[in-house]
């Protein structure tokens, strides 16, 4: 399992791969182009052939083109999925030829490793996004003050379990956390945000932008003042037992020891960051209950399709608002108070992970919440791909921020409404009622 | 007519005299020094911190000895966010606005490689006190000192260090992609290519938090050592995420990033950090100066800290040397001033500070490069160890180099 080329500053045959990559840009531009003059001129929908005829292109070069040309067949979710992983493995093969000595190509443990690694912290991302755009749903506003619950919420935790109850469970502590962000959230919302929804103010979503920018400050700077600049962490919540399966096994399935989980005796996996993952999959199954299953999160959704209605219905959406701001700051300082534990927690540790949600909210579609998940495992799971696959070893690391981004640049220009995003995603602006 | 010429000398000398006095005003008490730290993100804010609170204690240190020209001093801080464009304006803000007659501290290369063009055109002198980037004083720039080492010489200790490894074949450099991290990382590589050891280098973002992807990648490279040349919590975050994969401090040699020397931080941010190697600059606080004892007892009892950080010394150091250079000049003038503090002999926290070469001798007539210009050349340079958990940094073993040894190092997994 040994790499067969350590830390090589270029792919191998490079004309291989970028042939392949100037092939599949020209025919997916060709397709966009064409496929769009088509469907219009049929008089057919056009609002996914932009996305669907650069992946036929892509895919499938003419072949694609002409079958889609020929047939204009609806462009449902299932032919661009197709189409779209047809490309990835398009170009996973490109680069396979093109650098066959990769580790990504060679070394199956470190491929595993990498997946499960952007799969994890995808999951994590996609959870932080969720609160974002649970917000942008019902108010109408991006809430530029995700990052700093996000630091309130580790920091809560380490206040909580480290210097004000000291050997308290870190469980009270995590609930503490999200407690008193909820709070926070609500209190802003009432107190800030209200204006919003009078008709007093006159560019709501500018004021509204503005108004959490302040929070944002202000709590930052707050915590920088309270607490200082010295990076904190919590000890791991959890200790994981003494665990073989099957026990006695000279390559166990799933092997744990304290602070790590490993699979099939390749694929390690930091206890942290397993726990963290964990539990953003049960909580997000707790918030799908509540959004589908209660009265509360019907309204909820109620309101972010359509205020007047659900106002009529009986539904107070300035509640609503209320609720979905706190939840939503709720949801960033959970991923702050689970990931505590893995990472350094300082003032300004919420600037990078509040940037990226905004990243994956506009790539899932601004109001979506499935399109925050997916698209924060498939961030996850880029940046893991380029961190590891890309040759040179100085340029791999550096760049993870960009990945995230030519994701949402293609997205942009192929589906501007993201992945799963709605046309009209909540235009009132939190008012009404 | 020579009535009205008279009135219109007088008149003359009176506004000649009314701008002096201004200037004079300008100068007053008190006299203002700048102070550059990083307070914000992106900058290595516990650093920035330190060296705040270092220069804090320099201005009521000298103002208790009396000031500098019969005035108290201020220190004038400034927040650089260890970005080069940060520092630019706030050199200009410095000078332009506060009016600094000087200005020390500085703790991000990059900062320094920025601001210095600025201070240098509008005549004002800095010594910089922790940028390493060896450019600083390589440009030979007349206003622009440093007391701090030089990036190409902690680069020679890094790797000559390794190369004292049994049996090392291959290392890991982790860097910043910053003007310290990517001369550093590239010189530590070049030296131990020069030992005939194979190095890869990894550069990541300033600030970086998540190393997961990087470590697996670090681990199919199955080195023999890893060098962290990254500041700051990225520093915590790398290496505690190592050792959680099982390449930490614990498995292989691993030297980890200088603010593992506020000890009380890095154990709380690395349970797991024991036998990671640490480069300090200056002597062991057993052999501190008289004037460095003190210094850490007031640093100390001021930040509740176990240790006193070497940067913290040195930006005290910084605002120490310009208080006494301008006492030495006899005015607030910039090139008096440079003339002081080229001739100076200061006994500071880290040694006698002075500097060899620059306008009275250029570094060229002892053959050496331009980068000794207004260069301190006495920096000492050690690599420490903590051998026990939990250990301070102060009482942790010196290893490095032979001249300060006070324990051999523990090679791990040998």
């Amino acid at each position: 399992m040994h790499p067969k080329r350590n830390g090589g500053p270029s792919v191998q045959t490079p004309e291989i791969f970028w042939g392949v990559i100037l092939w599949m840009t020209v025919w997916g531009v060709l397709g966009s182009v064409l496929l769009r003059r088509r469907y219009f001129s049929r008089d057919l929908d056009t609002s996914n052939v932009n996305f669907a005829g650069a992946m036929a292109g892509a895919a499938l070069g003419p072949i694609g083109v002409a079958v889609l040309w020929a047939r204009t067949p609806k462009l449902s979710g299932r032919i661009t999925t197709f189409l779209g992983l047809t490309a990835v493995v398009l170009i996973a093969a490109a680069f396979s030829f093109a650098d066959p000595e990769n580790n990504c190509v060679a070394n199956g443990a470190f491929r595993a490793s990498q997946f499960t690694n952007g799969l994890i912290i995808g999951i994590i991302y996609g959870f932080m996004a969720l609160g974002l755009t649970l917000i942008f749903s019902i108010l109408g506003v991006v809430s530029f003050a995700h990052g700093e619950f996000y630091m309130i919420g580790g920091m809560l935790v380490y206040y909580i379990t480290v210097v004000w109850f000291p050997g308290v469970n870190p469980l009270l502590g995590v609930m503490g956390a999200c407690c008193l962000a909820f709070c926070i959230g609500a209190l802003f919302e009432r107190a800030m945000l209200t204006p919003m929804y009078t008709g007093k103010i006159d560019r709501p979503v500018e004021y509204g932008i503005l108004a959490t920018f302040g929070l944002a400050f202000t709590l930052q700077y707050f915590v920088q003042a309270l607490h200082g600049a010295s990076p904190v962490k919590v000890q791991r919540y959890i200790d994981f037992p003494r665990w073989e399966f099957p026990a006695g096994a000279e390559s166990p399935l799933i092997e744990t020891r304290r602070g790590n989980l490993t699979l099939f005796d390749t694929v390690s996996i930091s206890n942290p960051r397993f726990i963290a993952a964990v539990t953003c999959i049960l909580v997000l199954l707790a918030l799908l209950y509540l959004l589908h299953r209660t009265w509360t999160g019907k309204a909820l959704r109620a309101v972010s399709q359509d205020r007047e209605a659900a106002a009529i219905a009986g539904i107070d959406p300035n509640r609503m608002n209320m609720l979905a701001f706190a939840l939503g700051g709720m949801i960033a300082a959970l991923a702050g108070a689970l990931l505590v534990q893995a990472f350094s927690w300082l003032p300004q540790v919420g600037a990078i992970p509040a940037m990226r949600s905004f990243v994956i909210v506009v790539l899932g579609g601004l109001g979506s919440l499935p399109g925050a998940f997916i698209g924060g495992i498939l961030v996850g799971l880029v940046e893991a791909a380029g961190t590891g696959c890309i040759p040179d070893a100085q340029k791999a690391a550096s760049y993870i921020p960009a990945y995230g981004m030519i994701v949402l640049t293609l997205t942009l220009l192929l589906r501007p409404t993201g992945l799963f995003g709605r046309r009209f995603a909540s235009g009132a602006h939190g008012q009404g009622g | 007519m020579k009535t009205s010429t008279l009135r219109r000398h007088l008149m003359l000398s009176a506004a000649a005299f009314a701008l002096g006095a201004g200037a004079a005003n300008a100068q007053d008490c008190p006299i203002k020094i700048g102070g550059l730290a990083p307070l914000s993100a992106p900058g290595t804010v516990v650093g920035g911190e330190a060296m705040r609170d270092a220069m804090m204690i320099a201005e009521a240190d000298i103002n208790a000895a009396g000031g500098v020209l019969g005035c108290d001093i201020e220190v004038v801080i400034a927040d650089t966010e260890g970005l080069p464009e940060r520092a630019i304006a706030v050199m200009e803000r410095l000078i332009t606005q506060d009016g600094v007659v000087a200005v020390g501290g500085g703790y991000h290369s990059s900062v320094g490689v920025a601001s210095k063009d600025v201070a240098d055109a509008r005549g004002i002198p800095v010594v910089f006190a922790e940028t390493w980037n060896d450019t600083i004083t390589g440009d030979k720039q007349k206003h622009i000192f440093r007391i701090a080492p030089l990036s190409s010489w902690t680069s020679n200790v890094n790797w000559q260090f390794a190369l004292t490894l049994p049996g090392i074949e291959k290392v890991v450099i982790l860097t910043e992609n910053t003007d310290y991290g990517i001369p550093a990382s590239q010189e530590t590589a070049k030296g131990l290519e020069s030992g005939g050891v194979a190095s890869t280098i990894f550069s990541v973002d300033i600030g970086t938090q998540d190393y997961a992807g990087i470590v697996e990648r670090i681990k199919a490279e199955d080195p023999d050592m890893i060098i962290t040349l990254v500041t700051g919590e990225a520093a915590f975050n790398f290496t505690q995420q190592a050792a959680d994969a099982g390449i930490g401090p614990m498995d292989l040699p691993f030297q980890t990033g200088q603010d593992a020397l506020e000890s009380g931080t890095y154990w709380t941010n690395v349970p797991d950090g024991q036998y990671a190697f640490v480069q300090r600059i200056g002597v062991p606080e057993s052999q501190f100066t008289e004037k460095g004892r003190a210094f850490a007892a007031v640093y100390k009892e001021k930040t509740g800290k176990s240790d006193v950080e070497s940067y913290a010394m040195e930006a005290y150091d910084s605002i120490a040397v310009l208080a006494q250079a301008i006492n030495e000049a006899g005015t607030t003038d910039g090139s008096s001033i440079v003339t002081a503090l080229e001739n100076i002999s200061h006994e500071g926290t880290l040694g006698r500070i002075y500097f060899d070469y620059g306008l009275k001798r250029d570094p060229s007539e002892d053959g050496k490069g331009d980068e000794w210009w207004h260069q301190w050349p006495d920096p000492a340079i050690t690599i420490i160890q903590f051998q026990e958990e939990g250990q301070a940094s102060s009482e942790a073993a010196i290893v490095y180099p032979e001249a300060y040894k006070t324990a051999e190092p523990i090679w791990v997994n040998q």
